[in-house]
């Protein structure tokens, strides 16, 4: 900085003369930030490197995730269609663990909605979200459209999307409510929406935290929700809210019971008790699922009788 | 005269001992024994007789000695150089054909008055077999007096020598011997009173000589509901089936066999219930084993193949409250009765081959593989011999 | 467009055919001019929206029957029993057809409130199912809300308390099923159907039931007036189940029955090829199928075994029906059809198969010699409609290692039965007459059944009888490369080739006999007139 400085033009910016109007840079920070060059070819090899051998170890030591409910997923893979994954939201390793959790074809065709004010604050942050996360920039203070038509055109194009309808990271553990931009892009677009949940990932790195803690996460997913014919965008996305919720329910107890609560509308609901803080706080820790017996087997044993 | 002479040679010993473990029967190519030319044995006393055999067999414990796996129990009790042989029928010099009882009791031996086992009619447990006018020795074919089968010529004390019938074979006459050890075997199994009484039930492990004859001698009391035996190989099997076995079945068959039959559960490898009485005839670690895992509780395992050292698990033996016996020889009552058998049974089919006494290794290496080669029983032929002749 | 089966005529321009040889394949020439292959239909497209399917079954019934949601109400008690380990074969892909349903269901008894409900694995005298496939047949979220409550399980039928005698048929036969099925307000049945043998009143007359009750249907003379089992108009088996299935009706048990059928796409890529003609196979086929045959050549064979068995088939339901047991039936014998018939005229002198590594009864399990013959004279034999393959006195070549193996924990009196039972004769009335009663009542057999994973102790009479019909009806049977000894236990021919095995037929059925080779994968229905 210093020697170009000394070295002068063209070593080193110019400074504007008296009297004349300095041309505005355009801005490229924040929603206006030009993602498209991470979706070209080097930029994808490297983030399937980056995915498959460092996140992917990474989300194991640091969160163990128990990913649940895949096969719900078997039919939509089968038609190979984009798909929206809407997921809430509580800590930053969220992104990686769904990324590192969806199955084909969708792993590594998938776009991430991110805060633009807080991801693409300047083009540094901007290039790294792009490049690891493949992130877009999503307006959360207002909707705007242009985020909106660009998330749709990349979906027209064949790409997942992966979105926190919450808009940000719940501050203490409970859910916030759910915006709308999942539902609308799904009735835009025609592509069907997968709820998933995500549980546990507050212990690991919650909002506020410096450094990460290990800890067990579950990575809960949903039967995938296609909007009824005369659903609009708020009814959907309240659906959408419900069905998040019961996939709450059902990692944090069993399936068959939070069907039966889901049915008679008792579900317990994302955000939590109408209470204060501490009481809050207090009832969040009943919703740590006990880890019991291990839950994943792949394919047959031999029975052990001894 | 012509006889395989067994010495004392340490080193031969060693040798035998290491060619016994690499392959059965070539202690006999590498150890003590010897085919030799020496002075036929003088008669002990003038009551003696001597005896020129016409068939000689091998049994299981020559080879064990042969091989140096036999235990060194046996050595105050035999005395070298020794002629081994003690399954002999024989020429006597008048020219009527005997079969030798070879043990040595307190009558042979001149001990007057005779030991306690002696004098109740027990002559296999008799307590003087390395004392008395005679060198050490628990039978003819482990003396150095005495001679053995295994020649040419050999001596015996008159109480030794019983009559062979006419109508009998030297094949079968060879057999009577063997025969009285499974008449022994099978008495001792069935319980004291020889009468009628409940059918018992009773396993034999093994199907060579000894097995096949235990099958038959059991066949012949009728006592028993049903007699398993564990046979390797096809002939055996075969005779076993003829000689009058329920079930023959191969060794490692023989837990599953035992479960279904008597209707047993299994704790691991232990059967719960199991066969009241079980006859090894091998007597190796592997089938002391499985005897053990087959009894029943408070059955009793006859052990009649000669053992050597061997290691065992004895715990099932204490949980279950299980007898283990052993089964030496035969008394005299046994050995009427072994003609009886051989006769019934046809048993000189059982002799598979005979061998000159030049042809010693070739013989002792088919009885060492008896089994695999298809043979039960092998014998020493010496009627062809040329110094049998008369001098 | 799925091609239907036909029937191809040798010629000497016709490729080597593909034979299943257990856990591996063989490329055999067959004699020209005098045999002919029946080839399977191609598999039927698969339903586009299964889930939608099942929910539609589900409400709109066949037969006399209300809608699933109709019949469920709060505080009832609800019993779902469901097909057990031995189907489909080779195991699907996840999700289960069985998961599929099993939700649905669930999903719709959720609405209504039902609290008391229970799974039970509807297998008879199988083996009990073990954790892992529990999970694999009705997936993870059943398994996790019902196992650890005790509300999944297996089905006991040695369990005295566990079992409820309804009653008996005209005939005499005992109707007796587990109580717990018998006692609910409502039992479903959720079945699904890979031959034409399954379903109907078989799956809760059998399925549920005990030894009392199967030795009535399960015995030599059942067997040998089916003819054949696949056809259950003429299969003295079914007319027994269908009797008991009125029993069960009159006693008041209350069924509604979900059927399924699934297509024949056996094999996932690449090994889909195996199912194609063998004069369409293209380079990467040929290229394929020589790679992988001389690899499994060198492989040993229980890593062959674990490689096969851990083959996730791509097959998918091509049907669904509920409602009313035989109603139901009906509709699913008719889509069985359309999957697998084939229409062939005549019989032949000589039958020839090749036998695959998989059977109902060794599922992640070895293959032994009793299990070879249940599959080739039992199932292969009898797939036919009208009159066997093989003419009267004709001879069955069928090829397969046969290794003289047994999985001790699964089959522990198979075992027992080929070093015993069969050594002594393999006559299966004389078999049933002498040793079927001591092995049903060994205590042993029994506890390892309750408490193990091991079939009932009279299961191998049943593989037994399953042949009674071939073995009465065929002149010889010829096993191609298989393990001498255990061929000749069986009481059949071993032979090393093909050529030597037709050469030994000819002494049967006399030189130059015709020949039908049954091709497989995938299986077929052979309507023979």
């Amino acid at each position: 900085m210093r020697l170009a400085a000394r070295l002068g033009f063209p070593y080193s910016a110019p400074s504007t003369p008296g009297g004349v109007e300095p041309v505005a840079a355009p801005k490229r920070t924040g929603v206006d930030y030009h993602s498209a060059w991470a979706r070209r070819f080097p930029a994808r090899w490297s983030r399937v490197v980056l995915l498959e051998s460092v996140m992917r170890p990474a989300m194991r030591v640091l969160a163990n995730p128990d990913r649940v409910g895949l096969d719900r997923l078997a039919d939509l893979a089968a038609r190979k269609q984009p798909v929206i994954f809407a997921a809430n939201h509580n800590s930053h390793i969220d992104t990686p663990l769904v990324l590192t959790s969806l199955p084909e074809p969708w792993r590594h065709h998938t776009f991430v909605g991110a805060a633009a004010d807080y991801f693409f604050r300047t083009r540094m942050t901007g290039a790294v979200a792009s490049l690891t996360l493949n992130a877009v920039p999503i307006e959360r203070t207002k909707v705007s459209r242009r985020s909106a038509h660009h998330a749709a055109a990349l979906i027209d194009e064949g790409w997942s999307m992966l979105i926190f309808p919450e808009g940000g990271r719940s501050p203490d553990g409970w859910g916030q409510p759910f915006r709308g931009g999942a539902a609308y892009l799904s009735l835009r677009c025609g592509v069907p929406v997968v709820p998933v949940h995500i549980g546990g990932s507050g212990r690991v790195l919650a909002k506020g935290k410096r450094a990460p803690a290990r800890a067990a996460t579950t990575v809960t997913f949903g039967a995938p929700l296609v909007p009824g014919g005369d659903e609009d965008s708020r009814r959907f996305g309240a659906r959408l809210e419900r069905a998040v919720a019961a996939l709450a329910d059902e990692a944090a107890t069993d399936w068959y019971s939070a069907r039966l609560r889901a049915h008679h509308g008792t579900t317990p609901v994302l955000g939590g008790p109408a209470t204060t803080s501490w009481r809050r706080a207090w009832a969040r820790g009943d919703h740590r699922r006990p880890r019991g017996s291990a839950r994943r087997r792949s394919g047959p044993t031999w029975p052990d009788l001894t | 005269m012509k006889a395989l002479v067994f010495e004392r040679n340490v080193a031969r010993y060693a040798a035998a001992a290491v060619a016994g473990r690499l392959a059965p029967g070539r202690g006999a190519a590498h150890g003590p024994l010897a085919l030799r030319d020496i002075d036929p044995p003088d008669l002990p006393g003038t009551e003696w007789a001597r005896v020129r055999p016409r068939l000689a067999g091998i049994c299981g414990s020559d080879l064990a000695t042969l091989d140096a796996t036999s235990s060194r129990y046996f050595e105050p009790i035999v005395s070298f150089p020794f002629t081994p042989g003690h399954e002999v029928v024989g020429d006597l010099d008048d020219g009527r054909r005997v079969v030798v009882v070879p043990i040595l009791t307190c009558a042979v031996r001149g001990i007057v008055p005779p030991c306690g086992q002696c004098g109740a009619g027990r002559e296999n447990r008799c307590e003087r077999v390395a004392f008395g006018g005679l060198e050490p020795g628990l039978q003819s074919g482990f003396c150095c007096a005495t001679g053995g089968g295994w020649s040419t010529a050999m001596v015996a004390h008159p109480a030794q020598l019983r009559a062979v019938p006419d109508a009998m074979s030297d094949d079968e006459a060879v057999l009577v011997e063997p025969a009285a050890c499974a008449v022994h075997a099978a008495r001792r199994a069935t319980g004291p009173t020889d009468g009628p009484g409940p059918a018992e039930r009773v396993a034999v492990i093994g199907a060579g000589t000894l097995g096949l004859l235990t099958v038959a001698a059991l066949a012949r009391l009728g006592r028993h509901e049903l007699v398993v035996v564990t046979a390797k190989h096809p002939h055996q099997r075969r005779l076993a089936g003829q000689l009058g076995a329920d079930h023959v079945v191969s060794p490692d068959e023989l837990a599953r066999t035992v479960r279904s039959l008597t209707g047993s559960l299994r704790a691991g490898a232990q059967l719960t219930g199991g066969i009241e009485t079980v006859i090894d005839c091998v007597g190796s670690d592997a089938s002391l084993a499985q005897a053990l895992e087959v009894v029943a509780p408070g059955g009793t395992v006859e052990v009649v193949g000669m053992p050597a050292r061997r290691t065992l698990d004895l715990t099932s033996l204490w949980h279950r409250e299980v007898t283990l016996r052993g089964c030496y020889a035969y008394d005299d009552r046994d050995f009427d009765d072994a003609f009886d058998l051989v006769r019934e049974a046809r048993l000189g089919r059982l002799v598979s081959a005979t061998y000159p006494l030049s042809r010693y290794r070739d013989a002792i290496a088919h009885a060492a593989h008896a089994g695999g080669r298809g043979a039960v029983k092998i014998a020493f032929d010496l009627r062809a011999e040329k110094e049998r002749r008369l001098p | 467009m799925p091609r239907p089966g036909f029937v191809l005529e040798v010629d000497r321009s016709t490729p080597p055919i593909l034979f299943h040889h257990g856990e591996g394949f063989r490329l055999t020439r067959l004699p020209p001019g005098r045999t002919r292959v029946i080839y399977p239909p191609e598999p039927v497209a698969a339903l586009r929206d299964p889930d939608g399917a099942v929910r539609h079954a589900l409400l709109n019934p066949l037969g006399d029957s209300d809608p699933l949601p109709a019949l469920l109400r709060p505080g009832m008690k609800l019993t779902i029993a469901f097909d057990d380990i031995s189907l489909p074969l080779p195991q699907m892909r996840a999700p289960d057809v069985r998961q599929r349903v099993i939700e649905a269901v669930l999903d719709l008894a959720a609405d209504a409130g039902v609290d008391d409900v229970h799974l039970i694995a509807a297998l008879a005298l199988h083996r009990r199912m073990t954790e892992a496939e529990l999970r694999h047949a009705v997936g993870d979220r059943v398994y996790d809300a019902f196992a650890p409550s005790g509300r999944l399980y297996n089905h006991d039928a040695e369990d005295p308390e566990g079992m409820a005698l309804l009653g008996t048929t005209e005939q005499g036969e005992e109707v007796e099923i587990n109580r717990r099925a018998a006692e609910s307000d409502l039992l479903v049945y959720v079945n699904i159907n890979l031959v034409a043998m399954d379903g109907g009143w078989k799956s809760t007359a059998t399925g549920l039931a005990s030894y009392r009750s199967l030795r009535h249907h399960h015995n030599v003379r059942t067997m040998r007036h089916s003819r054949s089992f696949m056809d259950q108009h003429h299969s003295e088996l079914h007319s027994s189940n269908w009797r008991m299935g009125k029993v069960l009706r009159d006693s008041g048990v209350r069924i509604f029955q979900i059927e399924t059928t699934l297509n024949t796409d056996t094999f996932p890529k690449p090994f889909d090829f195996l199912m194609k003609r063998e004069w369409e196979w293209g380079a990467r086929d040929r290229a394929t199928f020589v790679a992988t045959s001389k690899a499994l050549e060198r492989t040993p064979p229980r890593l062959a075994r674990q490689i096969f068995q851990s083959i996730r088939s791509p097959h998918a339901m091509s049907s669904v029906q509920a409602g009313e047991v035989q109603a139901v039936h009906r509709v699913t014998t008719e889509n069985v059809y359309r999957q697998q018939l084939v229409a062939v005229e005549g019989q032949t002198d000589i039958l020839t198969m090749g036998l695959p590594y998989i059977c109902p009864y060794n599922v992640n399990s070895i293959m032994n010699p009793i299990l070879v013959m249940c599959l080739g004279l039992g199932y292969f034999f009898n797939l036919y409609r009208g009159r066997p393959l093989v003419r009267e006195g004709g001879v069955l070549i069928m090829s397969h290692p046969t290794p003289w193996e047994f999985h001790p924990v699964h089959h522990p009196s198979y075992i027992d039965f080929f070093e015993q039972v069969l050594a002594d004769t393999t006559d299966p009335v004389e078999i049933e007459k002498r040793y079927e009663t001591s092995f049903a009542e060994d205590e042993w057999y029994r506890h390892l059944y309750r408490t193990s994973y091991a079939y009932h102790g009279v299961h191998p009479f049943y593989m037994w009888y399953w042949g009674a019909h071939a073995l009465e009806h065929l002149g010889g049977v010829i096993v191609v490369g298989g393990n001498a000894r255990a061929v000749r236990r069986l009481g059949f021919k071993p032979a090393s080739t093909m050529n030597d095995a037709l050469e030994m037929a000819s002494d049967v059925v006399g030189a130059d006999g015709s020949i039908t080779h049954l091709h497989n994968p995938p299986i077929l229905l052979a309507d023979v007139t």
